[in-house]
């Protein structure tokens, strides 16, 4: 049998743009291997592309024992062995090996960055029996045909060991943080309470829980304190405007008192204009946080949700590689290429057409920089199937930001008008848009509001309509949302772009976060509360944060990973000691955090018939049938009860009924659409509907 | 001994680690209250407990505070 390439690639939607790419007909054969499918493509010679399943390989440890801690010896495995869901990676990892067997030029075309470098690896290390060392790598950050050619073309003689070694490090210590620190927590939670739960913490988590923690505690603890605002209806042209007071915030109600008394009835008099202008530049390009941040304001997409629509538009051949920190754009990617074929889309057409008229085309480009691929832009290429909205709204924000970028700087102007009233400053502020520049490209998702204020004159006597004071309190600090927390885990340099949405998400899955306002639950402060009793350092941002960058300097300037190890163990053996010792104690605190929240899940509100019980989801002893009843039935006070669907799940909402303000739940069950249920017989939205009826 | 406003141990000035913050916070902020709208501490509690803006834990540190008749140097009525 003759003898062909070997390409692994990291998903198969990536084999086949790959082998679609490479096959000099633009038809590659697609070819079933026990299931496993793959792709053989006609070049120079026979390619044969095949993928693995994101991660093939993991580290587990050396012996089995499952609630067994602390361990410290550690191997790479088959998922299949380590994880009890992943056992269709077992014929996956056969049919790779035996596609291998016949190949004599291996090539590795996973993504290129950590993850995809491990995945690679380890896949040509222990299903291609050591072909690590031979394989050679191509490096791309789109999946077009141009590009892919060009890679295939232009093979990197080897893998980046330096890169890999790394991504091993940070996998080798994150289950080492991981397994320990988790099976701690659970451990002493099931020996107390006889019941499992799932708990877990690992090196970021901690310190992203604490970052939840730490604001949740202030806003539980949190005392507002009492100001006032002054405000004066002035009118102007025969328009009204608000003016505010100088001070903002007046700390007396005696002094705002004396302000208002002073200027009611009294007319105005603007005593200065202050005009300024100021050039706004473009936005830089997208790297993947602000992308996310990004499309969380707009749209209220998770950073998990909008990294799977990224994923998705990457492997359409539609963007560029997602996983990025870079905020640049460099001159290869050929600006002018993109534009034209982004042309071929009417809604860009008249944008594009003024940028390539410019007489040079420069980013604006940001200071963050990523050695393996370059900020998110646009291939140009269009759909070829039709997009979902959440796919289509992400990508008309990258095709705009790419263009945005490229635009002129914004002018604007601002206007601020004194006025004396009898003594006492007021100030009207105006803004406006001189000239558009890069708002032109990027105007849909522009949140600026223009306040036109008309024209005036210093001397110009304005009258007062009306003087209002407005009694205010101070607020606590605002909750994290899952943009703004993952903004501060990039602030803090703590995890890594690709994996900070999945650590955000964990929290939630543990149920120690909730809502789309991160609110930590008291699970989440007892675990963090026994954390920082009993190994602070282990939740430091200090230590996470040096850690992080020990694991870098590995890639960059030859650390050894034993040596990261070793110091991740040597902190992490003591911390694990000290929960062994205290479990009982630890236990106790984290069981009744359990307890406290299986029993709030269950919880739908306070009882609207004795308004002291609380409505529960309960289960009846005779039928096992679910059903909601008040609390104080157990003490013979109230008999409120409520059917409830036997199939689905029950989420209670935390808002009551928008007609009569009763407790409600949400049914999410299979193949319907989630809906709600008000529990009142009366309610008037009920009875509104049955009038339709 | 346990927490003034929960079942928690309690430390030094008889409240929990919990609730410790917002009863330093009451006792901080009776100075701005006072300053701002010349109210009574007994005021001041009831103010807080009804304001929205108060957090969970300050709001029942304010609440055991007004049932035990606590004053703003820890002494009682």
């Amino acid at each position: 049998m003759e003898k062909y390439t070997f390409v692994i690639t990291e998903k198969p939607d990536a084999a086949h743009r790959i082998a679609l790419a490479l096959d000099i007909k633009e038809r590659p054969k697609k070819m079933e291997e026990n299931g496993v499918p793959y792709y053989v493509a006609e070049r120079d010679r026979e390619i044969v592309v095949v993928s693995a399943l994101g991660h093939l390989y993991t580290v587990a440890e050396e012996r089995k024992g499952r609630s067994q801690y602390p361990v410290f010896d550690f191997k790479w495995v088959p998922r299949y062995l380590a994880e009890k869901s992943a056992s269709q990676i077992r014929t996956w990892i056969e049919a790779i090996a035996k596609l291998a067997k016949n190949a004599d030029t291996f090539i590795d075309a996973c993504d290129y960055d950590i993850e995809g470098s491990i995945i690679g690896y380890s896949v040509l290390k222990y299903a291609c029996d050591g072909k690590d060392q031979v394989s050679k790598r191509m490096k791309y950050s789109t999946l077009t045909k141009e590009e892919l050619e060009k890679s295939y073309a232009e093979l990197l003689p080897h893998l980046d060991f330096a890169l890999i070694e790394a991504g091993l490090a940070r996998h080798e210590v994150d289950w080492l943080f991981g397994i320990n620190l988790s099976r701690a927590l659970t451990g002493a939670a099931r020996n107390w309470s006889g019941k499992y739960t799932t708990l877990s913490t690992g090196r970021v988590q901690g310190p992203t829980l604490r970052f939840v923690a730490v604001r949740e505690k202030a806003i539980r603890s949190f005392v507002p304190t009492p100001y006032w605002e002054i405000t004066a209806e002035v009118e102007i042209d025969g328009k009204v405007f608000e003016a505010q007071y100088e001070k903002e915030k007046v700390e007396t109600k005696h002094e705002a008192d004396a302000v208002l008394n002073t200027c009611e009835d009294k007319d105005g008099k603007i005593e200065k204009i202050e005009i300024k202008q100021s050039q706004q530049p473009p936005p830089p390009p997208f790297d993947l946080g602000a992308l996310q941040s990004e499309a969380y304001n707009l749209f209220g997409y998770t950073p998990s949700r909008t990294s799977k629509i990224v994923q998705k538009l990457y492997l359409d051949a539609l963007i560029s590689y997602p996983r990025t920190s870079s905020q640049k754009l460099p001159p290869a990617i050929n600006y002018e290429a993109i534009l034209k074929n982004l042309s071929k889309a009417s809604q860009y057409r008249s944008f594009t057409a003024e940028l390539l008229a410019c007489r040079e085309l420069k980013p604006r480009e940001g200071n963050r920089e990523d050695p393996a691929h370059p900020a998110i832009y646009p291939t140009g290429g269009l759909p070829a199937r039709v997009l979902e909205d959440s796919e289509r709204r992400i990508l008309d924000l990258v095709i705009r930001r790419f263009m945005a970028v490229f635009g002129e700087p914004a002018l604007k102007q601002s206007m601020k008008t004194h006025i004396n009233i009898n003594g006492h400053r007021f100030l009207l502020n105006g803004r406006q848009i001189l000239k558009e520049g890069w708002i032109h490209f990027y105007e849909p998702y522009v949140r600026l509001k223009e306040i036109m204020l008309p024209p005036m004159e210093e001397g110009q006597t304005v009258t007062v309509k009306k003087m209002m004071l407005i009694s205010k309190f101070t607020k606590p600090p605002p909750r994290y949302n899952p943009s703004s927390i993952l903004r501060r885990m990039e602030e803090t340099e703590i995890g890594t772009k690709a994996t900070r949405a999945e650590t955000i998400q964990t929290l939630y899955d543990r149920k120690y976060v909730q809502g789309e306002k991160l609110t930590a639950t008291d699970l989440g402060l007892e675990v963090l509360e026994v954390m920082e009793k009993y190994c602070p350092t282990v939740i430091s941002i200090k230590f996470t944060r040096e850690l992080e960058e020990e694991m870098n300097r590995i890639q960059t300037s030859n650390q050894k990973k034993e040596e990261v190890l070793a110091e991740a163990v040597g902190i992490l053996k003591p911390a694990v000691e000290k929960l062994k010792k205290n479990q009982k104690v630890i236990g106790e605190q984290l069981s009744e955090a359990i307890r406290k929240a299986r029993t709030d899940e269950r919880t739908i509100g306070t009882c609207p018939i004795c308004k002291t019980g609380k409505l529960t989801i309960l289960y009846s002893r005779k039928t096992g049938k679910r059903f909601v009843g008040c609390t104080n039935y157990f003490k013979g006070l109230c008999k409120t009860s409520f059917p409830l669907p036997q199939r689905g799940i029950i989420k209670p909402l935390a808002k009551g009924c928008r007609g009569c303000g009763w407790p409600t739940v949400q049914v999410l069950a299979k193949g319907r659409r989630p809906w709600t249920i008000c529990f009142n017989p009366r309610c008037p939205l009920k009875e509104g509907r049955e009038k339709k009826e | 001994m346990k927490c003034k406003a929960c079942s928690r141990e309690a430390g030094e000035n008889g409240y929990c680690e919990l609730h410790i913050k917002g009863y330093q916070n009451i006792i901080e902020k009776y100075n701005v209250w006072q300053k701002a709208m010349q109210i009574s501490w007994k005021e001041y509690l009831s103010e807080i407990v009804k304001n929205p803006l108060t957090g969970d834990w300050a709001r029942e540190v304010a609440e055991s505070m007004i049932e035990s008749g606590e004053k703003q140097d820890g002494t009682s009525d």
